[in-house]
């Protein structure tokens, strides 16, 4: 190891601990801290107003020293956060948080992911109705689905900015939560059983007729299911399989 | 003739500089906020190229990082620059990397020949691989390393004269430099080729306690100011950029502030063709 390689080595493990160190490098360790810290809450700003201040400063802190940064783009850093919270014992009492960091993991993700051409429905309408069947829609890329166990969709919607932290009432779990982003913002939806099982299958790249057939008595529900899902800009394109 | 004056974009001014379209010479924008495959941040970006010239700022690449640069990190600025047909495409002077760990600052470097060596390799692959020439800046540091060989601005005039790459001069940095090192800033500029200077920045810093430190949060200091004036009539205007990352202001205060740039170059450069 050249000379530079060892101070370079040195210097990232000197940051990374916690033995004290002189003021010149002390500010360098509360830079790099500091800019974990603050690029966990631009991810994860429901779960840190959800847990307040002084808890997501440690838990970011802790956080940073077990999963060090692997990436010279911030946006990519804290993408272990949900299972870094379901094993981080101050967090025992909120069996739900690792799910809702889940569910902004899944949201940050979708503000980057590629973007997809309009859908033509027009051409999907024009597929012959013997062949409709063999239609295989692609999930925009932003697509994720979730299966938690939490009423997550309403708790994230009522720790938007603006609103008090207090969920709709009547909030209750849903079969599933799906991530889509639509003109321009990634948001959460709800969705009931048979439309995640739906989704699952088309994740897996299913045609309609198998979707169909997994449905089962549910399938008539599928052209509802398709206009409430193309709303929400889950599909960016098909083809015949 | 002037300085040509722009700003640095930050996610909040964007849709206001979209709908008013002030008058900036050109907007720079650090590369990994733009890393994603797609997404509203992105299509932001392609709506203002059409009105600006956009320079990219990186802050990730680490030119002087001992096991070299990430090549995905490379590989995704590559991709960034073909979409952009950026103005400039620079980095800064320092280390963030090593061994796969990320301190995702800038770190500085010890001013000797084996460091000179190490940044010269790693910008010369950036430039193959970009197929264009960077620049390079100079950055704010507070801690030096023992064994320094030379003077920090001979350490950066030496990477840039054999890396063959142009220098994004930040005056801010060799403000908050000379104080916290106690050199003479306006000295620091004898050993700069003023050929190699492509861009200045300008940014804001603040006293904390025994040091100065580089914030970018506020406002450009007056020394900052008289430091610039220098700089322009001892190399000429270059495209100049107001830096403000932290705290963000009104865009009319960063627009005050790039206005401020263009006043200072102009009455600078008048002066000097005067003497």
């Amino acid at each position: 190891m050249t000379a530079l390689a060892g101070r370079q080595r040195a210097f990232l493990a000197s940051i990374r601990g916690r033995e004290p160190l002189p003021a010149s490098l002390a500010r360098y360790r509360e830079q790099a801290f500091a800019g974990w810290h603050a690029a966990l809450s631009d991810a994860y700003p429901v779960v840190a107003r959800l847990v307040g201040a002084a808890f997501f400063a440690e838990a970011a802190r802790v956080y940073a020293e077990a999963f060090p940064s692997s990436s010279g783009d911030l946006h990519a850093y804290g993408e272990h956060f949900a299972d870094f919270i379901a094993g981080y014992p101050h967090a025992a009492d909120l069996p739900w948080l690792p799910d809702m960091a889940r569910l902004e993991w899944a949201l940050h993700r979708a503000q980057f992911a590629a973007d997809a051409p309009a859908f033509d429905a027009g051409a999907l309408a024009a597929v012959d109705p013997e062949r409709q069947g063999a239609i295989v829609l692609d999930l925009h890329p932003a697509v994720a689905l979730l299966r938690p166990e939490w009423p997550l969709v309403a708790w994230w919607e009522a720790n938007q900015p603006g609103r008090d932290g207090t969920p709709d009432e009547g909030a209750a779990a849903s079969a599933g939560v799906l991530i889509t982003r639509h003109e321009g913002a990634a948001a959460p939806h709800q969705v009931d059983d048979a439309e995640a099982i739906a989704l699952e299958a088309w994740l897996s790249g299913a045609d309609l007729a198998s979707v169909a057939q997994r449905l089962g008595a549910e399938a008539d529900r599928l052209p509802s299911m398709l206009s409430r899902l193309f709303a929400l800009g889950a599909f960016a394109g098909f083809r015949l399989g | 003739m002037g300085a040509a004056v722009g700003i640095g974009l930050r996610a909040p001014h964007a849709a206001e500089i979209a709908r008013r379209r002030p008058p900036l010479a050109f907007l720079e924008v650090h590369s990994e906020n733009y890393f994603g495959d797609g997404g509203p941040a992105l299509a932001t970006l392609d709506a203002l190229r059409r009105d600006y010239d956009v320079s990219l700022h990186g802050v990730g690449l680490s030119l002087g990082s001992a096991d070299g640069v990430d090549r995905g990190h490379l590989a995704r600025l590559a991709a960034l620059a073909t979409r952009v047909a950026p103005r400039f495409v620079s980095e800064h002077l320092s280390w963030s990397a090593f061994g796969g760990l990320h301190a995702n600052d800038l770190l500085p470097l010890p001013f000797d020949e084996a460091s000179v060596a190490v940044v010269v390799a790693n910008i010369a692959h950036v430039q193959d691989v970009l197929r264009r020439p960077i620049l390079v800046e100079n950055i704010s540091a507070y801690h030096a390393f023992d064994g320094a060989t030379l003077a920090e601005p001979q350490f950066v005039a030496e990477v840039v004269r054999r890396a063959g790459c142009g220098l994004l001069l930040d005056v801010n940095n060799v403000y908050v430099n000379a104080c916290n090192f106690g050199f003479d800033a306006t000295r620091y500029f004898d050993a700069l080729e003023g050929a190699t200077i492509a861009e200045i920045h300008v940014a804001g810093h603040e006293r904390r306690g025994g040091l100065v430190v580089d914030t970018h949060a506020a406002r450009v200091g007056a020394e900052v100011w008289a430091l610039y004036r220098e700089a322009v009539e001892r190399f000429g205007p270059r495209p100049t950029l107001v830096e403000w990352d932290a705290d963000l202001p009104s865009l009319d205060v960063l627009l005050d502030e790039a206005r401020i740039a263009a006043d200072v170059a102009a009455s600078a450069r008048a002066e000097s063709v005067a003497a």
